[in-house]
């Protein structure tokens, strides 16, 4: 394991990214060099609260797709095994992505060879909805008039065009149901050290950002886009590691109570009477890829029963990739009846962690679970 | 290359967003719009389905069950047109403002009857419900099993009903909506006779479905009583934008309309699931879609149009509110304006 603090040698692109636009710079050295085909990442839709994934194939586009998205919760593992399985992929990861990616990788939906993962460190993200009701509310500040918006120091943090930043503290806005969606409330991975390197301003002097290597890919990134001369380098003090490691610290312990406070919830959960069967859950989730041949669609079940039976339908999906669950709160997004689906699977995954020590898209197991040497063990 | 686009779903009148992913010049599924505000990025089943009509476009136009070139489709539509005197062009929700506004425009140049069904609600004029108003209604009487048809705004009843409000349905027993109804009644007379006191200013009468003028007498009757708003949810996207251009027909009186017509133009629905009339009763059916369905394939003249992936323009979605979409896909196929102006033209 390295650390390095860096950012870019292109002005353009350290003006236009984060923390001195680091990850921007990687991404143009792996197209320039054509060593991958494409980059995925989130660039701006409506407006700053809208990330939508965008391939980019041409370097001098990087540049739209610099600078960080709180509010875009998106998910890019399945776009990559849907849609992007036979290219050579350089891809921006939250935890939850490469969780899901992981996961994918032990199920050869992915090929390990052919993706580069840039991580991002990751406090939680907001939807974008309440983003903005939320900045309304609680800021006093109209929000198409934020420029930018960050997760710093417990608060949930907007800058206005001149300059002006207001903060309110996190724990604030969740106490009155807005802030980050409650997967990111309870995820307890917030560095992404599956990825080839972890990125972020955890520890980081202004206008740099700071860099954990995580394995050998990682570590020719980095010289690589040091030698093609797009990549300043220096390293990091002791001081600068232990306070990035202090804040991953705190989250964690903020994540653990948020668990333990809502893991108590899932037996009294009384939503399952209002789903309507729309498989919204199924279809969006990165570790459910069988589709057709997924069993909620086999003749022995009703499909007309609406509302399904629990234990026939979510009990279904339980059996078959709650161990897998990354928490990633896809579901909860989709579900047109805002059943907290999430609570539920993520819930069994930390049980099954328990058991197995099996940490679903972190563990360094080579098989999903229900293959490997831990399920015969239960 | 992949990409990921903002459009409207067109599935219903609710008016989610939807993005619409391709992927080297197809269109390959959907992708969660969390930014716009209507749905915040859940669609339902048949939302995330609308997109399988990119699938089973149609590739050419056909007169009497042969493939033929558009040009030779238009010239029989004309001489149709020209040789036949009562002529119904049928404008559904389906369609967008700007489609409708040519659709109407073809009828009074060319003095032909304009219909529009829009199961069979008709004569909602002014302000209705919004849905911000749903969700923090105190009461709310629900027509319909909207859960299950509309679920965002299904939603919205239940966020109200998460604030306290009382729901009174007429849905089937066990149903999503009566799950979260606090009463079941048998009728719509049932419901609102039962409950339609209860009402106030705050209360909204959310409904998809009605039998007969009657029952949409008596709901407009209760909400102008109780100074109630009343929510109007219509099965296609546009149908409340149709509404506002061309008056909307109960089921009787389009009846009647179609009893009259010797050339049926019928512009981007299926009317044959949908109205219970003998169609092969009229001399000529002419249908314009981009897939086909039951009323094309009834049809001796089909002309292919843009299907809404590969269109653009605007929808007025339940609450009255406009929103515009652009096209996702680039396509050759022509839109309903530009048939309609190549049927102009020739005649």
């Amino acid at each position: 394991m390295s650390y390095f603090l860096a950012r870019s040698k292109n002005p353009d692109i350290q003006e236009a990214g984060e923390c001195g636009g680091a990850v921007t710079s990687i991404f143009k050295y792996l197209l320039d060099e054509n060593i991958v085909d494409g980059v995925l990442a989130l660039s701006p839709g409506d407006d700053i609260y809208d990330g939508v994934p965008t391939f980019i194939t041409d370097s001098e586009d990087l540049i739209k797709t610099a600078g960080s998205y709180h509010c875009a919760p998106t998910m890019f593992g399945d776009i990559i095994q849907k849609y992007l399985s036979d290219k050579k992929v350089a891809v921006s990861v939250k935890p939850c992505d490469i969780r899901s990616i992981d996961e994918l990788i032990k199920r050869h939906k992915i090929n390990p060879d052919n993706i580069f993962t840039v991580g991002l460190n990751c406090g939680g993200t907001v939807s974008p909805v309440t983003g903005r009701k939320m900045i309304e509310l609680f800021y006093d500040i109209n929000p198409d008039d934020v420029v930018s918006e960050e997760i710093d120091k417990g608060q949930f943090i907007v800058e206005l065009a001149d300059g002006t930043e207001k903060g309110v503290k996190i724990h604030e806005l969740e106490h009155e149901g807005y802030g980050r969606r409650s997967n990111c409330q309870r995820c307890d991975v917030k560095i992404p050290r599956k990825a080839n390197i972890a990125c972020g301003n955890w520890g980081a002097s202004d206008g740099w950002t700071f860099i954990e290597v995580n394995d050998e890919k990682g570590e020719e990134l980095i010289k690589g886009a040091q030698n093609a001369g797009i990549l300043e380098t220096k390293s990091p003090s002791q001081d600068a590691i232990d306070a990035r490691l202090k804040v991953e610290g705190i989250m964690i312990k903020m994540a653990k109570k948020n668990q333990d406070s809502n893991y108590e919830k899932v037996s009294g959960i009384k939503e399952w009477d209002r789903c309507i069967r729309c498989c919204a859950c199924r279809d969006v989730c990165p570790i459910c890829w069988c589709y057709e041949n997924c069993e909620l669609n086999k003749s022995y079940f009703d499909a007309s029963e609406v509302p399904p039976s629990p234990i026939a339908f979510q009990g279904i999906r339980l059996s078959h990739m709650s161990f897998s669950c990354c928490d990633c709160g896809q579901c909860d997004d989709v579900c047109p009846m805002d059943i907290p689906v999430s609570l539920i699977f993520d819930k069994l995954q930390k049980k099954y962690q328990d058991r197995t020590g099996y940490v679903a898209g972190v563990s360094d197991d080579v098989k999903p679970p229900l293959y490997s040497p831990a399920k015969e063990e239960l | 290359m992949l990409e990921i686009k903002h459009t409207l779903c067109p599935s219903c009148s609710v008016g989610c967003g939807i993005n619409v992913v391709s992927h080297e010049g197809d269109v390959v599924g959907t992708y969660p719009y969390k930014r716009h505000p209507v749905n915040e990025g859940k669609n339902c089943l048949n939302g995330r389905n609308s997109v399988e009509i990119y699938e089973n476009k149609l590739e050419s136009a056909i007169v009497s069950n042969s493939d033929v070139d558009i040009d030779k489709a238009i010239d029989e539509i004309c001489s149709n047109l020209k040789s036949k005197d009562n002529i119904t062009l049928f404008c559904s929700g389906n369609n967008s403002v700007e489609d409708i506004e040519a659709i109407k425009n073809f009828a009074e140049k060319n003095n032909y009857n304009i219909a529009l069904y829009a199961d069979n609600i008709v004569g909602i004029d002014g302000e209705v419900a919004s849905y911000d108003d749903v969700e923090k209604a105190s009461k709310l009487i629900v027509i319909g099993d909207v859960l299950y048809t509309n679920p965002l705004i299904g939603r919205r009843i239940i966020h109200a009903k998460d604030n306290g409000a009382d729901v009174y349905s007429f849905t089937p027993e066990g149903s999503v909506t009566a799950n979260v109804s606090d009463e079941i009644c048998d009728s719509i007379d049932d419901v609102l006779n039962s409950f339609g006191d209860n009402l106030d200013e705050s209360s909204v009468i959310v409904f998809n479905t009605v039998n007969s003028s009657e029952d949409l007498d008596k709901i407009k009757e209760i909400s102008d009583k109780r100074n109630s708003k009343i929510l109007p949810v219509f099965s296609k996207c546009n149908s409340k934008g149709a509404c506002d251009i061309v008056n909307a027909q109960s089921k009787e009186e389009f009846v009647e309309l179609l009893n009259a017509t010797d050339v049926l133009l019928v512009f981007n629905d299926d009317l044959i699931p949908e109205i219970d009339f003998d169609f092969a009763s009229i001399s000529t059916i002419v249908s314009f879609v981009p897939c086909e369905n039951s009323t094309s394939n009834a049809s001796q003249i089909v002309v292919p149009i843009k299907s809404w992936l590969e269109n653009e323009g605007s929808f007025v979605n339940a609450m009255g509110e406009t929103q515009t979409f652009d096209a996702v896909i680039e396509s050759d196929a022509l839109g309903v304006d530009e048939v309609i102006e190549k049927i102009q033209d020739k005649l």
